[in-house]
């Protein structure tokens, strides 16, 4: 900590060394809603000088005295120019007009690829919220998550599984926030819808390598979400009624330009006819989104943000399930001087997870909460230096599960599992660098620590540890534990810290054309404790502690990066390699529900992934699109702890479930006139990894099959065509109540893609036999979508 | 996780099953021990099965038998009992009185190879009675809470049968519910009134519980999303001749109690 404010205090002299330029400041902001803008290109295109608004669209620039020429420009949005005179510090906010509907209009693009042509930053995908609501979806619901598929690099573990994959990541090493908050579990209905209600969504960023040192808790990928900040212009409804789910979303000024208010909820109502045929069972999600933005002066802002989301089921009695994520948020954006922005960080978060078995006779709740601390500080030094530094600190409490008998009838006896806490914290910085007119880098470094706290009867194990092998019998077993340690909660039982440094460079070749180069190490303290291809609700988060080390990744990726025509196509081509330690596996028939001992039942293992992608983007003109390849190998082995034990699936590496060698989509949007847009897409991807039984035997009166080696079989091919048009009967109209239709055809031509083989004997005629799961075949939708 | 697996079947009621045609390749054969000992105290003769068959391809329809073997049980405390093959793989022996806390080892040879397995007797409590509702995602499902009293103060596991036209196997441990009258939960969509069921209680060991567990989760609807990794489940037989050459298969000597029940 004190290098660290050692560290501030050197840019802070080297700072007013340096101060022969002029800082000019504000906030960029849409001038419809005086929504801030996030990555609005800043340039002064005479003196080659250019930066990007932050989160909060705030920008800073060092300019030498005198007369210049700035341009302001955003994907969407009309470009500004304006001639500025700087004869001290400056304070210039900005108010963009989103780009006329008409279609003659040649959008600027020119400088907004120039940029990303020349910055550091590499393997991120922005996705524009306008896009994701156009594309084709299953149900019609506009998904978040479902979108991100259609970029090279992530996929997930097939149709209706939850979460992503990145890279040839797991779905755990994902680090999702959403208005800087941890969401845990970002699925609904088991992975049928993501719980981001796209209304109240501004933008989002996925980092998929080159990952910033801001950044860290999971190893994979980031996706980070900010919610809108409300209208405080005006007040303004919007909402959708589709197949499964409508949503309204109310926004308006509390004072006008000042302050605002965003409330918008979300819910599935399929439940509501089962009850009508009168049926008990009953399935639906709902979530909430809130956000109030306070604009107190130029300096100060105050937003308060909450999520709150649920699944729940019911299957008449004897079955009720209910889980589900919260967060609130208190941030305050405060500029400290001209040139150093900062961020203040409270924010709670959990994961609830309920059941009920009635015909088991339990009730069981598990989760994890956490308090967050955040200060993030952006620095513009000057106009080859942008630094970012700052602390944070998690703070966790982990439920895996308490027990109690659901009725008087219940034999079950009343038990908690032990809770477990921790304490995360890191320290980072992160330089951007204009090392010369070809050569720019953004290099950092995180130092992350883990604490684990000390809890209530810590299993104690012999000096073989909590996992025995037994060679008798050729397999791993649970170790009885000798005693067990109580530690209070202050005192730390195990501590972690680890170094993590982030470097990403660009060469600029030409001004269309850039090769950038990038390294991170990243540290994860919590694994997911799942061994289903794909995580499932219940699932508990363990800490890293005495017998669960911390996953530790390094990547390196290279890149290639071309603009054509006037900017009209890019490319991008990256090729990465991953390789990650103590990635956990579990032994056979490990027991995670309720284990109050999961280290008994883990090994820990490595996982690697190596690909490559190419994105060919057209980003102009009526017809605009893209198409993703990605071609990747995602493995996972756990060797034997000595060379006696056969580690698991032998110590030979495997593919992991969500291994996908070939990943390609294709998405497409066509403006046909100012009523009619038409979106399609295409997906090809190999077949998801699979185990074919080589044999049969029976016991005890089952049939069971026997196995070879994980995963050397695959699914059949997996393609996909989706379709879907959105009719708007009155493109002109600006104010008043505006609708749109959306209808869509998922799975055009009905293919029956399988969602798993299963190898099992028919109940009525005995016969083994291999059945195809396949979820959706063809799935026509039309969703409503309204605003006044 | 079949439950889940129903609820998103409901959520996307255009899901489809088909069978499908797959190539499979073939692994070599081995041998696969049934050695499920059972006593029961209120029979007079406890008759005692052991089969041996060999794995074989998964779409073949008959399961191979493993003849010409020799089966013997020899006790810690110096008994011999010399199984007999009456039909093909199939081996018995009249009288084997069941003794607590002694080991018993069981001795195959088979291909010119030996193969053991040890054991000992684990005694499980009676049967209490039956509740019967209806439930299930449709309602019209019969559930069965077969009802008895855990022992206190010891783990145990058990393995319960009910038995109707077809049989199905549950097994339990008490972990959360050490030393209460607790219950077994089966259900059955075809039980008609009048149907006389049947439900069996067996006490197993911690071993032979883990066993059933993976064996289980294997035999069940493979594949999909919650399902877990498929894997190789070694039973307690060991092959001592060639270890590599195991054998599939247990070994167990458990008390047996059973209740008849007319669905009403």
């Amino acid at each position: 900590m004190k290098k660290f404010f050692l560290l501030f205090v050197l840019f802070t002299i080297y700072d007013l060394s340096a101060q022969e330029n002029y800082v000019v400041n504000g906030v960029i902001k849409d001038a419809e809603n005086n929504e801030t803008l996030a990555g609005v290109n800043i340039l002064i295109p005479e003196l080659q000088r250019g930066t990007v608004s932050n989160e909060y669209g705030f920008y800073s620039i060092k300019l030498p005295e005198g007369t210049h020429t700035i341009e302001i420009s955003y994907l969407g949005y009309q470009t500004v120019s304006q001639q500025i005179n700087v004869d001290g510090n400056l304070q210039l906010n900005f108010d963009l007009s989103a780009a006329a509907q008409d279609l003659q209009e040649v959008v600027i693009t020119e400088d907004i690829e120039r940029l990303n042509i020349s910055r550091p930053e590499m393997s991120v995908n922005k996705l524009e919220i306008a896009t994701i609501q156009k594309l084709p979806v299953v149900f019609g619901e506009v998904d978040v998550i479902k979108s991100l598929l259609l970029l090279p690099g992530v996929s997930n573990a097939g149709e209706a599984s939850s979460g992503f994959n990145v890279r040839g990541g797991a779905a755990d090493q994902n680090l999702i926030l959403l208005d800087e908050a941890t969401v845990y579990n970002a699925s609904h209905l088991f992975g049928l819808f993501s719980v981001f209600n796209p209304d109240a969504i501004k933008n989002l960023k996925l980092y998929k390598g080159g990952i910033p040192s801001n950044y860290g808790g999971r190893v994979s990928s980031v996706l980070d979400i900010y919610q809108k900040d409300g209208n405080s212009r005006e007040f303004e409804a919007n909402g959708g009624i589709g197949l499964i789910s409508s949503r309204l979303l109310a926004q308006g000024p509390i004072k006008k330009d000042k302050s605002s208010f965003l409330v918008g909820g979300r819910s599935s109502y399929a439940h509501l006819f089962l009850k009508l045929t009168d049926n008990e069972n009953s399935a639906y999600f709902y979530d909430l989104n809130t956000k109030l933005t306070f604009r107190l002066d130029p300096k100060n802002t105050i937003l308060f943000s909450g999520y709150f989301g649920r699944d729940v089921f019911k299957l008449s009695d004897s079955f009720d399930n209910i889980y589900g994520n919260s967060v609130f948020n208190l941030r305050w954006n405060h500029v400290l001087k001209d040139n150093i922005f900062s961020n203040l960080s409270l924010i709670y978060s959990d994961y609830y997870y309920g059941l009920t078995l009635d015909f088991v006779g339990f009730n069981w709740n598990s989760g994890i909460k956490n308090f967050n601390f955040k200060y993030d500080l952006d620095h513009y030094l000057n106009e080859n230096l942008n630094l970012d530094y700052g602390i944070h600190g998690t703070w966790y409490e982990f439920n895996p599960g308490e027990i109690e008998p659901s009725s008087s009838s219940s034999g079950i006896i009343s038990s908690k599992l032990i809770k477990k806490y921790a304490f995360e914290s890191a320290a980072y910085i992160s330089v951007e660098h204009n090392i010369s007119e070809k050569i720019s880098a953004e290099y950092g470094l995180r130092y992350s620590s883990f604490l684990r706290l000390g809890q209530e009867e810590l299993n104690l194990y012999p000096k073989e540890g909590p996992v025995t092998f037994n060679s008798r019998f050729g397999i791993y077993e649970t170790t009885d534990p000798i005693g067990t340690k109580n530690l209070e909660k202050a005192k730390v039982e195990r501590s972690f810290g680890n170094l993590e440094p982030r470097l990403a460079l660009a060469y600029i070749i030409s001004e269309d054309m850039s090769v950038k180069l990038s390294y991170n190490r990243m540290t994860q303290y919590l694994h997911l404790i799942t061994n289903t291809s794909s995580p499932t609700p219940l699932d508990v988060w363990a800490p890293s502690g005495r017998y669960i080390e911390p996953q530790s990744l390094d990547q390196v990726a290279a890149g290639y990066y071309k603009t054509f025509s006037g900017n009209s196509y890019s490319l991008e081509v990256e090729g990465f390699y991953k390789a990650l330690e103590n990635r956990l596996d579990y032994i056979d028939g490990a027991n995670l529900i309720a284990n109050d001992a999961i280290e008994q039942v883990i090994l820990p293992g490595e996982a690697r992934a190596y690909g490559a992608e190419v994105l060919l983007k057209k980003n102009s003109g009526r017809f605009t699109g893209w198409l993703a390849y990605t071609w990747t190998k995602s493995e996972q082995r756990t060797p034997g702890r000595t060379a006696e034990e056969p580690g698991i699936n032998d110590s030979q590496w495997y593919a992991t479930a969500y291994d996908k060698p070939h990943d390609l989509s294709i998405t497409g949007s066509y403006e046909l006139s100012q009523k009619w847009d038409f979106n399609a897409n295409f997906v090809y991807q190999t077949g998801l990894p699979t185990t074919y039984p080589s044999g049969q035997y029976q016991f005890e009166s089952l049939t069971i099959p026997v196995y070879g080696l994980r995963n050397s079989n695959r699914l059949p091919d997996y393609h996909r065509l989706d379709i879907s048009a959105t009719y708007t009967p009155k493109p002109n109209k600006r104010s008043g109540y505006i609708s749109s239709w959306n209808f869509g055809i998922y799975n055009v031509y009905a293919r029956k893609n399988a969602v798993s083989l299963s190898f099992r004997e028919n109940e009525d005629t005995g016969i083994n036999e291999a059945v195809r799961l396949s979820l959706f075949g063809i799935v026509p939708s039309v969703t409503y979508n309204f605003k006044f | 996780m079949k439950r889940i697996c129903l609820l998103l079947l409901l959520l996307s009621l255009i899901s489809c099953e088909e069978v499908v045609d797959v190539d499979l390749e073939e692994s070599a054969p081995r041998l696969v021990v049934e050695a499920s000992l059972l006593w029961n105290n209120e029979q007079e003769e406890n008759k005692q099965v052991i089969r041996l068959t060999t794995t074989t391809a998964f779409f073949e329809d008959k399961i191979p038998a493993a003849t010409g073997a020799t089966v013997t049980i020899l006790t810690a405390t110096g008994e011999e009992y010399v199984f007999n093959e009456v039909t093909d793989g199939v081996f018995t022996h009249e009288n084997i009185p069941p003794v607590l806390n002694v080991d018993h080892q069981l001795v195959i040879t088979y291909e010119d190879e030996v193969y053991v397995a040890t054991a000992q007797f684990v005694p499980a409590p009676p049967l209490g009675y039956v509740e019967q509702s209806l439930g299930g995602f449709s309602g019209d499902e019969v559930e069965f809470k077969l009802f008895y009293r855990d022992p206190a103060g010891v783990e145990n596991y058990y393995l319960f049968r009910y038995i109707n036209e077809k049989i199905s196997l549950q097994i339990y441990e008490d972990e959360f519910t050490d030393g209460n009258q607790t219950f077994a939960f089966f259900s059955d969509e075809d039980a008609e009134p009048g149907d006389m069921v049947g439900f069996q209680i067996e006490g197993i060991s911690e071993g032979f519980y883990e066993y059933m567990y993976i064996l289980r989760s294997q035999s069940g609807t493979g594949g999909g999303p919650f399902q877990t990794q498929p894997s190789i489940v070694r039973g307690n037989i060991v092959n001592t001749t060639n270890p590599e050459n195991f054998a599939f298969g247990y070994f167990r000597l458990s008390e047996k109690n059973m209740l008849t029940y007319e669905v009403e």
